[in-house]
């Protein structure tokens, strides 16, 4: 039986146990390991064998919701009931649209999936060697992931939905680092292990860390930057979280409230939400068994929309767009699957465009000081290059950024032809190319 | 949950395990939110696991399952083996513990009322009662509060003849008041931002906060800001309220300080520290104000515990002693690696997770100083309260706080109320401008129940003593 193919059952088996007018059920099994290492040697390592349910019970227009991760009869039993008795004790909520009815569903792209047996200790334990041999054979430290992760996710509702899904991604990462402080950066995310070639992400975070040894400060002020697409994936985060989810374009705190329309970027930026992209990782539905929509959010330079989910979409009038988190949900809905559209561009274009700039591999530890301009601060890391004439020409000291991505975004100069599968805390993904940009706010140096 | 455990350790050993410890962890959490006159949250949830953590030819392995059949259960301890084989390969060194008592104990921390019996509907009438207050406020157009619960059981068990029972339980709460005009979201929390108070109590903490009753003001303070000025752009004197400061310590002396970190092991992920191990005794972190103790004894934080999840007693150290760096937050394994004992900071936030060296309760001893004084005491400087943002580069010396508001002070007096303050510096020079903490009076634990470390990600349940206190030449006002 396949992972989803579990779940469904365990969602089907809930289902009929739980009482109430209306009754939604997810229903999740995973495997998920990581092998983790540090100072050239693997010092953590594990693996994890999980399964989940999470009821919403509907009585009237009242909601409530219990999670469990024991899926045998009595457990499930009680976790139905705990449902249905904080749905009897919430208020009434007249604007509760209804769970949502079945809908025909996108064809899901076929993508191959890690098999966690297949790529087990010993499999992902040659790869964290083969990683670190880089760095260890030049004098330099290393430090990553290897980690591979399935899950089977099944939605099953009292009004029909029967979804079920198995999804799943390998990763790596690799921080090489020199004993002078400076190093490198390299990952890669995808859904077939034997496609990550591990003495070659190796390599690149090695280099990158040779390359900068020697780094100076560099003066707070205004730069044009390239950014690789990992430092574009961290941008691209902060827009979702911010800016386009329903919930803070109806309390208008989203720049897509206040500019819905307006040519605000150049026409080259497109940004959409698409979990049905073939490079894309996400579920096909959301958790709420919506079946995703592709959302443009920004269309050729135009704010042009938000995520919904069943709740958000009837409250703005607008199509639901399957963009549901777990119930029960206070953040409202969310994209998970970000790309923007390539460019024509290559990054080696992009920074002999700029006469005197700054190129970053990634950013670290950013945060939002104001979501309305999504202004953000946070430190460059792992890579941060001067660019004078053309060319990378010295190596930088990590920098404090503070910026506005709306007011970035404004000067945007080109985007990258490629773009990469970059992983997000939270655990979603997205697609990135590199970007220039005419200005970027540097607002101090390393201590 | 004793017999899982142990039943784990037979099978780990059977296996090879040359150690082994087992942690069976029961957790429930309950969670109700509002936003704006609705209940938009309303569940709970209940988690049970175990956590096998071995020692195989010299190196570690962890597995976890939720299925505690005795077949899952071997098949868990089987697997931790494996993964320490294969994480063998790349050791040049086997695993070294520093030594830990042999505890057969239990240990629980106090709670009045059972927030768990506290029914749902009266939750939801508080929040809603303390949302409806704030919305009297026209210019408030966004109104949020949470209270959440949360309740652990754990056993805790060592081939080393370890078996200790420890549960606990915690309630957090807080409300927001947001007024959103074109282009800028100004937000007042109480009791803090980023969900509220947290601590290791009862739903007797809850009602001490009283929501309700603080809802109208921190309603009036959000109106305020959109009429505050920007903070200005300059170097100038700032002092921190007490939960800002906790935020503070967290960021600039509690993660720096982790000896994990100090060492490398998270170096890809969180970062490093400026730190080094070698510091211990000589290192000069600020002013000869500054002394900091980590403290997992103290009463109801949510810092607290009998025995960290390696076993270790739970202990008070300094971290920090007239400026000068004393202690490390350490783990068995951490501090063999510099020759000293485990301070008891080894975590793990469940039972899928291995434990971590993180943060107890890392608190900034109080000074002498009454609040009103230190203002007063301040010819011209901005005074700010309440966390908005954090951010702090790899080595944990570069950061930038913004807080939800600030007041000038000129000549010894509050002034004009300033929107979205920010500040920035870098941490040994910023400690060394501490000339001022405030009182006992105005000391208070805050709980940081979000405080997120190691991959597989593990959010932790970490606190903070601090009072307000005094710094000299801050930048403030960045990219404002």
């Amino acid at each position: 039986m396949s992972m989803h193919e579990t779940a469904a059952e365990i969602a089907e088996r809930t289902l009929a146990l739980a009482r109430g007018d209306e009754v939604e059920v997810l229903a999740s099994v995973e495997r998920s390991a990581l092998t983790r290492f540090a100072n050239n040697r693997i010092h953590q390592n594990v693996a994890e064998r999980s399964a989940g349910v999470s009821v919403r019970v509907v009585v009237g227009t009242r909601q409530g919701c219990a999670a469990t991760d024991r899926v045998d009869e009595e457990s499930l039993e009680r976790c139905c009931e705990r449902a249905r008795e904080a749905a009897l004790r919430a208020p009434e909520d007249p604007s509760f649209p209804g769970l949502p009815e079945p809908s025909e569903a996108a064809a899901a792209p076929a993508r191959p999936l890690p098999d966690p047996d297949a790529f087990g200790p010993d499999a992902r334990a040659e790869a964290a060697a083969a990683i670190i041999a880089q760095s260890a054979e030049r004098g330099l430290t290393a430090a990553g992931t290897v980690s591979v992760r399935a899950a089977g996710i099944a939605v099953a509702n009292s009004r029909g939905v029967r979804l079920a899904a198995t999804t799943g991604a390998a990763r790596a990462t690799v921080l090489s680092m020199h004993a002078s402080g400076a190093s490198g950066w390299a990952s890669w995310l995808g859904t077939d292990p034997a496609e990550l070639a591990a003495d070659s992400l190796g390599d690149r975070a090695a280099l990158l860390a040779e390359r900068s040894v020697g780094a100076e400060p560099l003066e707070p002020g205004s730069y044009p930057v390239v950014l690789a697409p990992d430092a574009v994936a961290d941008l691209l985060d902060f827009l979702g979280y911010t800016s386009f989810g329903a919930r803070a374009y109806f309390e208008r705190s989203s720049f897509v409230a206040l500019h819905e329309g307006e040519r605000l970027f150049p026409e080259t930026l497109t940004i959409v939400d698409d979990a049905l992209s073939p490079e894309a990782v996400g579920l096909p539905f959301d958790f709420e068994g919506v079946p995703k929509h592709r959302v443009a959010l920004v269309e050729r330079g135009v704010p042009a929309g938000v995520v919904t989910d069943s709740y958000w979409a009837a409250k703005l009038a607008r199509t639901n767009t399957g963009h549901a988190l777990p119930a029960p949900n206070p953040w409202g809905p969310m994209p998970l699957d970000l790309a923007i559209e390539p460019g024509d561009a290559t990054v080696d274009e992009m920074i002999a465009a700029v006469e005197r700039g700054v190129y970053v591999t990634r950013f670290h530890y950013v945060n939002v000081e104001d979501p309305a301009t999504v202004l953000l601060t946070g430190m460059t890391r792992d890579g941060t290059f001067l660019i004078e004439d053309g060319r990378l020409s010295r190596p930088l000291a990590n920098a404090r950024f503070t910026q506005s991505v709306v007011e970035a975004l404004k000067g945007l100069q080109a985007i990258g032809r490629t773009r990469e599968l970059v992983g997000t805390e939270d655990g979603g993904a997205c697609l990135a190319p590199a970007l220039a940009l005419a200005s970027w706010q540097f607002t101090g140096q390393t201590g | 949950m004793r017999d899982i455990a142990l039943a784990a350790l037979d099978a780990a050993t059977l296996a090879g395990a040359s150690y082994a410890d087992a942690r069976v962890v029961f957790e429930r959490s309950e969670t109700v939110s509002v936003r704006t006159g609705r209940v938009d949250a309303i569940g709970s949830s209940e988690t049970l696991g175990l956590g096998v953590r071995v020692i195989a030819d010299g190196a570690w392995g962890f597995a976890a399952t939720a299925d505690l059949s005795p077949d899952a259960i071997r098949l868990a301890a089987r697997e931790a083996v494996a993964l320490a084989r294969a994480a063998a390969r790349t050791w040049s060194a086997p695993v070294r513990l520093s030594d830990a008592p042999i505890v057969t104990d239990e240990w629980r921390a106090p709670c009045e009322i059972d927030p768990f019996s506290v029914p749902l509907d009266e939750k939801v009438a508080l929040l809603l009662a303390a949302d409806e207050a704030m919305r009297a406020e026209p210019l408030v157009s966004v109104t949020a509060g949470s209270l959440d619960a949360w309740s652990v059981s754990k056993v805790f068990a060592s081939t080393e003849g370890s078996l200790i029972e420890q549960s606990h339980t915690e309630v957090g709460a807080g409300i927001e008041a947001i007024a959103v005009t074109d282009g800028e979201v100004l937000t007042r929390s109480y009791p803090n931002s980023h969900g509220g108070q947290t601590v290791q109590a009862g739903w007797e903490a809850v009602l001490a906060l009283d929501l309700v009753g603080h809802a109208p003001r921190i309603a009036e303070q959000a109106a305020a800001l959109t009429r505050a000025i920007p903070c200005p752009s300059t170097t100038t004197t700032v002092i921190l309220d007490g939960s800002q400061m906790a935020l503070q310590v967290h960021e600039s002396i509690g993660h720096p300080t982790e000896l994990d970190r100090v060492l490398g092991d998270e170096a890809a992920f969180a970062g490093t520290s400026w730190v080094r191990a070698s510091g211990l005794g000589t290192l000069r972190y600020g002013s000869e104000r500054l002394n900091v103790v980590a403290d997992a004894t103290t009463p109801g934080s949510i810092g607290s515990f009998g025995y960290d999840d390696e076993g270790v007693p739970a202990q008070r150290f300094d971290v920090v002693r007239g400026g000068v760096l004393a202690g490390f937050l350490s783990s068995r394994e951490s501090a063999v690696a510099i020759g000293r004992s485990s301070t008891g900071c080894a975590r793990a936030s469940g039972w899928d997770r291995i434990p971590l060296v993180r943060m107890t309760t890392v608190s900034l001893e109080p000074g002498e100083w009454d609040l009103d004084d230190l203002i007063a005491d301040t010819r011209e400087g901005i005074y700010m309260e309440t966390n908005s943002s954090w951010s702090i580069d790899d080595k944990r010396l570069n950061f930038q706080f913004a807080c939800e508001i600030g007041w000038e002070i000129k000549d010894g007096k509050l002034g004009r109320m300033i929107k979205n303050p920010n500040y920035t510096g870098i941490t040994p020079q910023f400690w060394s401008s501490l000339d001022a903490v405030c009182s006992p009076r105005h000391w208070q634990v805050w709980g940081v129940p979000n405080c997120g470390k190691g991959e597989p990600m593990q959010v932790a349940h970490v606190a903070h003593g601090a009072a307000p206190a005094r710094f000299r030449n801050v930048q403030v006002g960045v990219a404002r």
